[in-house]
């Protein structure tokens, strides 16, 4: 049973006629691939340490742990450091590694020149190490997800660069064939973050735009990082994943369409929606309200596409860890598309702006919602790049319901506790002292949420590690990974489009 | 092919007329914006920023001020800025022109800084504040920065801008608690912050 707990569904497939070894692909990128995974969880790791820190600093400002004396572990640099590493250093490494194993996938050839991705996998590492140092020690920009300095900017670009080009030159030299909803979104997120990453940098950090432009710029580029970067690159894993376990094709090729081309017209308008009252014009917040309102309809397309298609596969969930994460981090998706569409509106953002509800909302989205989903990614690609079993469904349990309990109590503990502070802050005459001594309990909670979440972080890594380091690797391809990957070729595992 | 130059084409264009409005735009449209000129006193509005403040941001940055303090006014019907005393209007895009940095802020568990230096005008409270929040308001959540300070013997007559400390964090005799450079920065920047000057396109809510 612990064995069979931990293998993904089997699917029964007749012969395909044109073979293409996936296990030939997989080899080739398994070296690129595996950097990048293992260097996202290596980051994931180091936010959790700066994630606990700061949210045990917050609740009780006195304490030693604050630090007083120790500028570099304080609160206002631990914070930054926690989220630029969870952002640039786990989603984004292994949002890379998952987004060209996809590709390669897809592509169905075996890849060439895997140095430059390895190389641009160090590139990356140096600039991230530099830029979380630079935060650690004071040399920041003060452009919240843009803290890295410009020089540390043009490394992470290059770096980012390097491996957007490789991973085009993969979709170019694929075998003919359909192309699927999964390569549209990790080739679009691909592109719009070279683009947004490029831009706010050079125009808030080296051409230094003018004062009222800025906050402008870097809420375009939030949003944009969100809703154009992150956001793609989960759903196209979850387009590739959720069809590919269960066994069956996507369900509505016309809503995966209307899902993909909706987010690409509305992704780069939503981060203003966070200024409202704000000292911009009022036709550039108000466009964001619309989109982040609007963004309701991507959210339900995509939530209806999975649930049709996973209708009475959900028994499903118990046979696989890596469906499990999946599901769940599309659940959330739709959560927080809703959230994110009823706080954008100014009834309720009087209320939740400037507490912590957008923070819940915010960790909704990057650990529910993308997390998950890249957590479920993980446990479908590891075992095949390496030709090995996960090792030890304890940790992968653990794992699993850390997380689910974890980001819920958090969910529910800031969202609680900042309506408390919304109402509070909203009524002059509760004093600002009052409003903290009424967060309080909900500051402690929190930090047991995510002390949670970070038990979970650590359950992933030792997973990781030791599947990476221990694991033998099995000396046949097993059954199991052979006869699943065969009919993931037979199987269309989406939509195809073109 | 021909669907693919498609989908090229529409990623490039969707999130272009984004870039368009809402960065390229801004960048190029508020960098022309000018002081408003009082036509009865001749005063220019806003005034612009002393040579210290810049570097006080770049401390403001460092120590991540920004992430609990936010630094914009809503107007009346948004929230409830005006009636905290956070400002006398609400703020407009004019309000930052001479600002090298700004910084909004999306979290408001410390107070408004907007026109922290309209409110306070005693570099001695943003020094104890610094210090020692606690020892000015006892429920306050802010951490303590003591790496602005250091403790030193005092040197025939006491420094001008030693802090007024009280209680526990009183130094030992014969010392005193200086701000640093970077300590000194940041007040003087805080001290800046001030937009409660008229501007026409904001005016103050009548009652």
């Amino acid at each position: 049973m612990e064995q069979s707990a931990i293998s993904e569904p089997e699917t029964r497939s007749e012969p395909v006629k044109e073979r293409s070894d996936p296990s030939i692909i997989d080899r080739s990128v398994r070296i690129p691939v595996l950097i990048f995974l293992a260097s996202g969880v290596f980051w994931l790791v180091v936010a959790s340490g700066f994630w606990l820190l700061a949210s045990s600093q917050i609740h009780t400002p006195a304490a030693w742990w604050t630090f007083p004396g120790v500028a570099w572990l304080s609160f206002g640099r631990a914070y930054p450091a926690f989220l630029n590493c969870f952002v640039y250093g786990w989603a984004t490494c292994a949002g890379i590694g998952v987004g060209i194993w996809l590709l390669a996938r897809f592509s169905r050839v075996p890849l060439r020149d895997p140095l430059f991705p390895i190389l641009s996998a160090a590139t990356w590492n140096i600039g991230i190490a530099v830029g979380v140092l630079s935060v650690l020690a004071g040399a920041t920009t003060g452009k919240q997800m843009l803290e890295f300095p410009s020089y540390v900017a043009f490394i992470v670009l290059l770096a980012f660069v390097i491996v957007g080009v490789w991973a085009l030159t993969i979709f170019w030299a694929r075998k003919p064939g359909p192309t699927y909803v999964s390569q549209w979104y990790i080739l679009g997120a691909f592109f719009w973050f070279s683009w947004m990453y490029a831009t706010a940098n050079i125009l808030l950090n080296v051409a230094s735009a003018p004062g009222p432009a800025q906050p402008a710029i870097g809420w375009w580029y939030i949003g944009s990082l969100i809703d154009l970067w992150l956001t793609p690159i989960a759903l196209g894993t979850a387009y590739y994943l959720i069809p590919k376990l269960v066994g069956r094709p996507i369900y509505s090729y016309k809503l995966a369409l209307f899902g993909f081309w909706s987010l690409a017209l509305l992704g780069g308008w939503t981060g203003m929606a966070h200024l409202i009252g704000g000292p911009l014009p009022a036709w550039m917040i108000t466009a964001s309200i619309v989109a982040r309102v609007l963004m309701i309809f991507p959210v339900l397309a995509v939530a209806a596409n999975f649930h049709l298609t996973m209708t009475g596969k959900f028994e499903d969930l118990h046979w696989s860890p890596a469906l499990r994460f999946a599901v769940i981090g599309a659940m959330a998706y739709t959560a927080y598309g809703f959230e994110g569409s009823l706080i954008s509106t100014r009834t309720i953002a009087q209320i939740t702006q400037f507490t912590f509800v957008t923070f819940g909302h915010a960790q909704l989205g990057l650990f529910g919602f993308y997390s998950m989903i890249l957590f479920g990614a993980f446990y479908y690609i590891v075992p095949r790049l390496l030709d090995r079993r996960w090792l030890s469904p304890g940790f992968i349990t653990a794992h699993f319901w850390l997380s689910v309990v974890g980001i819920g109590l958090l969910l529910f503990d800031l969202t609680m506790g900042g309506l408390i502070q919304g109402f509070g802050l909203q009524d002059p005459q509760v004093s600002m002292s009052a409003v903290s001594d009424l967060l309080w309990p909900f500051l402690l909670i929190q930090n047991f949420a995510v002390l949670l979440l970070v038990l979970a972080n650590l359950a992933f890594a030792v997973a990781f590690a030791l599947i990476l380091l221990i694991s033998a690797p099995v000396k046949q391809r097993s059954a199991v990974i052979e006869a699943s990957a065969d009919a993931s070729e037979k199987i269309a595992p989406e939509v195809s489009i073109a | 092919m021909n669907k693919l130059t498609g989908l090229f084409f529409g990623v490039f264009l969707l999130f272009g007329l984004s870039w368009l409005a809402l960065a390229a735009y801004p960048y190029i449209t508020f960098a022309g914006l000018q002081q408003n000129k009082d036509e009865a006193t001749g005063a220019l509005a806003p005034p612009g920023n002393p040579g210290t403040a810049d570097q006080g941001a770049r401390v403001y940055a460092a120590n991540g001020c920004f992430y609990c303090h936010s630094q914009y006014v809503r107007d009346k019907n948004e929230g409830s800025d005006i009636d905290r005393k956070w400002g006398k209007r609400r703020t407009v895009a004019r309000d930052y022109m001479f600002d090298r940095a700004v910084f909004l802020g999306t979290s408001r568990l410390g107070a408004d800084l907007t026109n922290a230096g309209d409110r306070q005008t005693d570099p001695q409270w943003f020094y104890r504040v610094l210090y020692n929040p606690r020892a000015t308001t006892p429920e306050s959540v802010m951490p303590a920065y003591r790496w602005l300070f250091r403790t030193q013997e005092i040197q025939g007559q006491p420094s001008a801008n030693a802090v007024k400390l009280e209680g526990t964090d009183t130094p030992s005799p014969g010392h005193e608690v200086v701000p640093t450079a970077e300590g000194k920065a940041l007040v003087d920047y805080l001290l800046s912050l001030k937009k409660n000057y008229p501007l026409p396109e904001a005016p103050e809510p009548t009652e």
